[in-house]
């Protein structure tokens, strides 16, 4: 809970240093690709953060690293304060923070759909915009495949589930006939 | 002390009495014999008779030794004294039996008090314990009906669940094998209409 009320804390104050600059969503993306880099080494990781290793030894890990990408100075500055307030190891959190922040800026929500099998032709289309005239908002969809709800679709949009699967309609039957209605 | 004057003349008149009387014997038996015969005989029945007085005074004089009167004297009243303690006992005996009596009558009743008294606490007892066994079996019978109205009732709901539960699955099978992409593309639109008309 402390390490996500800190995480928070540093994606609105990169957030807050982005908007001023004009350059929030590209800051956005640079940290998000510095982060799944990170995550997805783990030899890298733990050796940024590893205590057992020198801070300065570190930092020229971290310098090396941000001398072959092209992130930008400000993500580089940010990087190397994480580094030296040892917070890195929260970049993931971080970096999934400053999504969400930035989908609030720019009037986004995210929609994680599921179906059994692909969207077919327009529907993918249709139901983005049917999503985005329910929550008033850009929606960006994640549609994700699941045969055990067996037909149907289910959408999460933050906190609201909307479940039209077939399975979810079976539950549905069955605790009907449990009730005896 | 009445007794004891003529006890001591009496002797002495019936031993004159018996001398007399055997003088007069014998003058009529020599008057009546006659002979010198007979003066044998007369005189062997004078030592006989003279032999006999001897004797008779013989017994006075031993029986006047002996205190033979107070002997039976205190005899009598030793057996008068006895039999007033023997009327007394049996007076009392009798009285005792009496009581005895009338304490067996007494204890009779109390008897047959207490008796009827047990028994109509025992009849009380009966009717209490049957009542109370009554009541018992009531409530175990009560309890055994709700105890199988609550089995029943789970081994229905049980068996209601399984076989909705079977349903189901055999439903979802059918459902999974049967789906077709049309039936997809069908129930997405159908959502994506339901998610336009409710906002």
């Amino acid at each position: 809970m402390r390490r996500s009320k800190v995480s928070k804390r540093y994606a609105k104050a990169l957030l807050s240093l982005g908007m001023e600059e004009g350059r929030y969503q590209e800051y956005g993306k640079e940290l998000r690709d510095f982060a799944d880099f990170y995550e997805s080494h783990r030899e890298l990781n733990q050796a940024i953060a590893n205590p057992a290793f020198t801070l300065e030894d570190r930092k020229e890990i971290l310098k090396a690293l941000l001398a072959r990408s092209a992130a930008s100075e400000t993500i580089r500055n940010f990087l190397n304060l994480l580094l030296d307030k040892n917070r890195i190891s929260a970049l993931g959190e971080i970096s999934a923070f400053y999504e969400r922040l930035t989908d609030e800026v720019s009037n986004i929500v995210r929609a994680e759909v599921v179906v059994p099998r692909p969207l077919a032709g327009e529907a993918e289309s249709k139901l983005g915009r049917a999503l985005e005239q329910m929550t008033s908002k850009k929606v960006r969809m994640n549609v994700r495949q699941d045969k055990s709800i067996l037909g149907g679709i289910i959408v999460k949009i933050g906190d609201l589930v909307v479940d039209g699967s077939v399975k979810a309609q079976v539950q549905g039957i069955k605790e009907s006939l449990k009730r005896g209605e | 002390m009445d007794t004891y004057p003529k006890t001591r003349k009496r002797p002495w008149l019936a031993v004159g009495c018996f001398a007399a009387g055997s003088v007069l014997l014998s003058s009529f038996a020599l008057a009546s014999g006659g002979g010198a015969d007979r003066s044998a005989d007369l005189l062997d029945l004078l030592y006989r008779w003279i032999n006999f007085t001897l004797l008779v005074i013989i017994l006075v004089i031993v029986l006047r030794k002996v205190p033979i009167k107070e002997f039976f004297a205190s005899r009598i009243e030793g057996i008068k004294k006895e039999l007033e303690d023997l009327k007394t006992q049996k007076e009392a005996a009798e009285g005792k039996a009496r009581d005895l009596e009338s304490k067996l009558k007494a204890f009779e009743g109390e008897r047959k008090e207490i008796l009827a008294q047990y028994r109509a606490d025992g009849l009380a007892e009966k009717e209490r314990i049957l009542a109370e066994a009554r009541d018992r079996a009531k409530q175990i019978l009560e309890q055994a009906e709700m105890s199988i109205q609550y089995e029943l009732q789970t081994a229905k709901e049980k068996l209601k669940d399984e076989v909705v539960a079977v349903a189901a699955q055999r439903a979802e099978e059918i459902i999974a094998r049967e789906m077709t992409d049309r039936d997809q593309d069908r129930l997405v639109n159908e959502f994506i209409e339901t998610l336009g008309k409710t906002h």
